[in-house]
C-alpha cells in the first residue's frame, strides 16, 4: 500500500465514521465532531486526488569533469544544470514562448559566449535593459537572479557547462573549451581531474 | 530587616510553638524544588569541571524519525500555536468592537458578547503561552543551528517581545477583572483598556512576523549594531504585506469561531432563551467573519505581488510550480466559505423574517448560480491532469476552453463578483420586512442599481480586456480598478442603504431562535474553512522557502530539506485543524465552568432586550 493509497483508506474511514455518527448518534456535540469530520476528511481526500508533487532539494550531481570526452557531453550535463540546480526553466522557455522571461531558443546564435556568461553572472549590468517591457513602466522589475550566488549558486564550471549547453542546442559551435574547466581547489590547472 | 520580615518570623515562631505541622502540599513543593535544583545543577557542575567537547556543534537533532519525525512535531506545535495565537489576537479585536458597539448602540447585548468572548481570553492566552514554549523549546534542541543564527540576529526583538508580553499580560488582567467596576463613568477608561490591550496584541503579531517573514525573504546587514541589524532584518519586504493579511485574518478567524461557537450552543440549547441569545450571537459573529473576509483577497494578493518583487523564482514556485495546484484548493475553501457565509444570510432571511421567502425566493435562485459559476472558474486549473494521449488531442496541457478559465484575469474578475454577491446578501438581509418611507427611497434604489449594474459591467470588461494586454498592464491597472470599483460599490450603497432604511417603517419583526440546525452546521463550516485555510496558507508560505530555512542564506540540510506533497501536507492540515477545533471546545467548556453569573450566560433579561435593533441588519 502506498503513503497516498493508507491515506485515502483513513480518509474514507474518516468520513465513513462521521457520516455513521450523523445517521445514529443523537448527542449534538458529538454529531457536530463527526461533521467536522466529515468535511476535514474530504478536504483530506480532494487533496489526495490532484496531482501529488513533492519539492525535493536539488541533488548535487556530481560531474567527473575528468571522464568528459568532448563539448557534446559536457553541452548534454549543462542541459541537466539548465532544467535542474539552475532552475533556469522555472522561467524560461525553449520555443514555446509563453514564459514570462525571454525565449532562449537560438540564444547561442544570438549572443556572444562572453555575453551570456555576464548575463548570467551580472544580470542586471545590460540584459535586463534589452529585455525591457514595451508600454508603461514596471511596477517592479522581473530581476533575472544572479546565478552564481545563492540561492542558485553554479559554480564557473557549471556556468561554462550552461552555456555549452546553449550553443549546442542553438546549432552553433560549442566554444567553451574543456581545457577551461577548473579542478575544483586548483584553480587555474589545466588538468581536468574532480568535480564539476 | 523590616518589620514585616520580623512578623513573619514571629508567626513562624509561634506555628512550631503551637506544634504546627507543615501542610504535605508544601513538603512536595519543596522537594519538588530540591529536586529539580539537582537536576539543573548535577549537569551544570558537571560542565563546569570538564572540557567542552571538541567536534563540529550539532546542527540538528531528530525525534522518532520515521515515525514522527522533527519537522511533524515542529509543523504540529507550531500550526497549534498560530491558530491559537489568531484566536487570542482575533477575539480582543471582536470584543471590543462589540463593546463599542454595545456603548453606541445601549444594548446590553453586546456587552455581555464581548465579556463572553474576554473571558475566554485568560484560558486562551495561556493555552497560547504554552504552546509558544513548547515550540520554542523543540525549535532549541531540535534546530540549534537555525536557532542560534536567528537568535543572532534578532536578539534585540526578542527582548521587545518580552516587554510586549509583560504589558499585554497586565492590560488584559485589568480589562479582564476590571469589566464590571468599570461600568457607567468608568466605561470610557475601560474601552481605553480595550484599544491598549488590541495595541500590544498587534505589536506582539508583528514582533514574531518579522522572524517568520526574514526566513522568506531576508535582509542580512553585517555592519551596524546589534540593534540596527536587527531593525533591518525585521523591516523585511514581506513583513508588512504579512502583517496586514494576519491582522485581517485573525478578525476572520475571531468572528467565524464566535459563530461557530453560537452555533454549537444553539444546537445543545435547552431553552427557549439560549436559542435567541445563540441565534443572534452567530448572526454577529458571522457578520463580522463576513465583513473582515471582504479584504482579505486584496491583502493576499498584496503579498504576492511583494513576494514576486523579492524573488521572481519564489513568485513562479508559489503561483506556478509544484505549489500552483494548492491554489486551486484554496479557491475551494474560500468558495465554500463564500457559499457558507451566504447560505446563512439566506437561511436568516427565510426563517428570521416571516413572508420573505417568497419575494426573495428568485433573487437568492441567482445569487446561488451566479456564486456556482465563479467558484467554478476559479477554481479551474491552468493546466490539467491529461494523459499523453488526451494531452495530444489537446494540443497541450491546457484544455482549450476551460484552459481560458484558468488564467488570472477570469480568476480576479470572479473574486470580485463573489464579494458583490456576498455584500448584496448582506444588503437584502438588512432591507428584508422593511418598508421604505422616504419620498426619494425608489430614487435611491436605482440608483444602488445603476451603481451595482454598472460597477459588474466595469468588472467584467476589464477582466474580458485582460487577456489582451501585457500581464503588468493588467497586474498594475485592471486588476486595482477591479477592486477600487468594488470597493466603490460597497462605500456608497452601504451608507445609501443606511440612509434609507433609517425611516423605513418595519413590516415584519425579526424573530430569533427559530433557524433551522443546517444554519448552526453553516457557521462550524465557515469556521473549519478559515482555519483549513490558514493551515493551508501557512505550508504555502513555508514551502516557498524550498530546501532553505532563511531563504539564499542558511541551507537546510537536514533529512527533511523538502516539502511534501500536497496530499500527505492536506492531511497534516486537518490534523491540524481538527486539533485546534477540540482544544477551542476545551477552552469555551473551561470558560463556562466559571459559572453563569460571572461571564453572562443567557437570562431573561437578555431576551426581552432580542427584539431591539442590533448591528446594521441584524435588527
Amino acid at each position: 500500500m502506498t503513503e497516498v493509497q493508507l491515506l485515502q483508506t483513513i480518509g474514507l474511514s474518516v468520513v465513513g465514521l462521521g457520516g455513521a455518527i450523523l445517521l445514529f448518534v443523537k448527542a449534538r456535540f458529538v454529531r457536530v465532531v463527526a461533521f467536522v469530520s466529515i468535511v476535514l476528511g474530504g478536504f483530506t481526500l480532494v487533496a489526495l486526488s490532484i496531482p501529488q508533487m513533492a519539492s525535493l532539494p536539488p541533488g548535487v550531481e556530481k560531474f567527473d569533469v575528468a571522464s568528459i570526452k568532448d563539448k557534446k557531453e559536457l553541452a548534454s550535463i549543462g542541459q541537466k544544470i539548465f532544467f535542474g540546480k539552475g532552475q533556469c526553466a522555472l522561467c524560461h522557455t525553449i520555443g514555446t514562448g509563453e514564459g514570462r522571461c525571454p525565449d532562449l531558443k537560438g540564444i547561442g546564435s544570438k549572443l556572444t559566449r562572453d555575453f551570456m556568461y555576464e548575463s548570467l553572472t551580472q544580470p542586471q549590468a545590460y540584459v535586463y535593459k534589452d529585455y525591457e517591457h514595451v508600454g508603461p513602466a514596471k511596477f517592479f522589475p522581473a530581476k533575472m537572479p544572479y546565478i552564481n550566488k545563492k540561492p542558485i549558486g553554479l559554480s564557473k564550471n557549471e556556468i561554462l557547462a550552461v552555456i555549452a549547453f546553449l550553443q549546442n542546442m542553438s546549432g552553433e559551435e560549442v566554444t567553451v573549451e574543456l581545457s577551461e574547466i577548473e579542478v575544483p581547489g586548483s584553480a587555474g590547472s589545466a588538468s581536468r581531474r574532480g568535480v564539476l | 530587616m523590616g518589620p514585616h520580615t520580623s512578623h513573619r518570623r514571629s508567626d513562624n515562631r509561634q506555628a512550631r510553638q503551637a506544634g504546627a505541622v507543615v501542610p504535605a502540599t508544601r513538603v512536595w513543593a519543596y522537594a519538588a524544588l530540591v529536586f529539580m535544583l539537582f537536576t539543573v545543577a548535577a549537569p551544570l557542575g558537571l560542565a563546569w569541571g570538564q572540557e567542552a567537547p571538541a567536534g563540529p556543534a550539532t546542527e540538528y537533532r531528530d525525534i522518532l524519525p520515521g515515525v514522527v519525525g522533527s519537522r511533524n512535531l515542529i509543523w504540529i506545535i507550531a500550526q497549534q500555536h498560530l491558530l491559537l495565537a489568531g484566536f487570542v489576537l482575533g477575539v480582543p479585536i471582536f470584543a471590543w468592537v462589540c463593546e463599542i458597539v454595545g456603548v453606541r448602540t445601549g444594548d446590553p447585548r453586546y456587552d455581555t458578547l464581548a465579556k463572553e468572548f474576554t473571558k475566554l481570553l485568560t484560558s486562551a492566552y495561556a493555552t497560547t503561552a504554552l504552546f509558544g514554549g513548547i515550540l520554542l523549546f523543540l525549535l532549541i534542541g531540535l534546530y540549534p543551528k537555525l536557532m542560534s543564527y536567528l537568535t543572532d540576529v534578532f536578539f534585540p526583538s526578542f527582548l521587545v517581545y518580552c516587554v510586549l508580553f509583560l504589558l499585554e499580560t497586565v492590560t488584559l488582567y485589568l480589562y479582564w477583572y476590571g469589566w464590571d467596576s468599570m461600568q457607567g463613568a468608568t466605561k470610557g477608561f475601560h474601552l481605553f483598556l480595550g484599544f491598549l490591550l488590541n495595541v500590544f496584541a498587534f505589536f506582539i503579531m508583528i514582533v514574531p512576523n518579522s522572524w517568520a517573514t526574514f526566513q522568506a525573504s531576508p535582509v542580512v546587514i553585517t555592519e551596524g549594531s546589534m540593534w540596527a541589524r536587527a531593525w533591518a532584518a525585521t523591516w523585511n519586504p514581506t513583513w508588512w504585506p504579512v502583517n496586514v493579511h494576519r491582522l485581517i485574518a485573525n478578525v476572520v478567524l475571531g468572528g467565524f469561531i464566535c459563530g461557530a461557537y453560537a452555533g454549537l450552543k444553539y444546537l445543545m440549547a435547552q431553552s427557549k432563551e439560549e436559542r435567541v441569545h445563540y441565534d443572534w450571537m452567530g448572526y454577529v459573529g458571522n457578520f463580522i467573519g463576513v465583513f473582515g473576509m471582504l479584504p482579505l483577497p486584496f491583502a493576499g494578493y498584496w503579498l504576492m505581488r511583494e513576494v514576486y518583487q523579492y524573488n521572481q523564482q519564489m513568485g513562479i514556485t508559489l503561483m506556478g510550480g509544484f505549489l500552483s495546484w494548492l491554489f486551486i484548493l484554496q479557491a475551494m475553501l474560500i468558495g465554500i466559505l463564500f457559499l457558507g457565509a451566504n447560505y446563512y444570510f439566506w437561511l436568516g432571511i427565510m426563517y428570521r423574517i416571516p413572508g420573505s421567502e417568497a419575494k426573495y425566493r428568485k433573487p437568492i435562485l441567482a445569487m446561488l448560480v451566479i456564486l456556482l459559476i465563479c467558484l467554478g472558474v476559479w477554481m479551474t486549473p491552468h493546466s490539467l491532469v491529461a494523459s499523453l494521449e488526451e494531452a495530444r488531442k489537446m494540443g497541450g496541457t491546457h484544455h482549450p476552453m476551460l484552459g481560458v478559465l484558468g488564467v488570472m484575469s477570469a480568476k480576479m474578475t470572479v473574486v470580485n463578483v463573489m464579494i458583490l454577491v456576498t455584500f448584496m446578501s448582506f444588503v437584502m438581509y438588512w432591507r428584508a420586512g422593511k418598508q421604505e418611507t422616504a419620498t426619494w427611497a425608489k430614487a435611491a434604489k436605482v440608483g444602488q442599481g445603476l451603481i451595482l449594474g454598472i460597477a459588474t459591467v466595469v468588472i467584467l470588461v476589464l477582466g474580458v480586456w485582460g487577456y489582451f494586454v501585457p500581464a503588468i498592464t493588467r497586474i498594475n491597472y485592471f486588476s486595482t480598478t477591479q477592486v477600487l470599483v468594488m470597493l466603490f460599490v460597497l462605500l456608497t450603497i452601504t451608507p445609501l442603504t443606511a440612509l434609507v432604511l433609517k425611516s423605513a417603517k418595519t413590516t415584519t419583526e425579526m424573530v430569533w431562535g427559530i433557524m433551522p440546525p443546517r444554519a448552526a452546521y453553516a457557521l462550524v463550516l465557515n469556521a473549519v474553512m478559515v482555519i483549513l485555510l490558514m493551515t493551508l496558507m501557512g505550508y504555502a508560505r513555508s514551502s516557498s522557502r524550498v530546501h532553505w530555512h532563511v531563504y539564499g542564506v542558511m541551507q537546510d540540510t537536514s533529512p527533511y530539506a523538502y516539502s511534501p506533497a500536497l496530499g500527505y501536507a492536506a492531511a497534516f492540515m486537518s490534523l491540524n485543524t481538527f486539533l485546534f477545533c477540540l482544544m477551542v471546545a476545551f477552552i469555551f467548556w473551561v470558560a463556562s465552568l466559571g459559572g453563569e453569573k460571572k461571564g453572562g450566560a443567557p437570562g431573561k433579561a437578555r431576551v426581552k432586550e432580542a427584539v431591539r435593533p442590533a448591528v446594521a441588519g441584524a435588527r
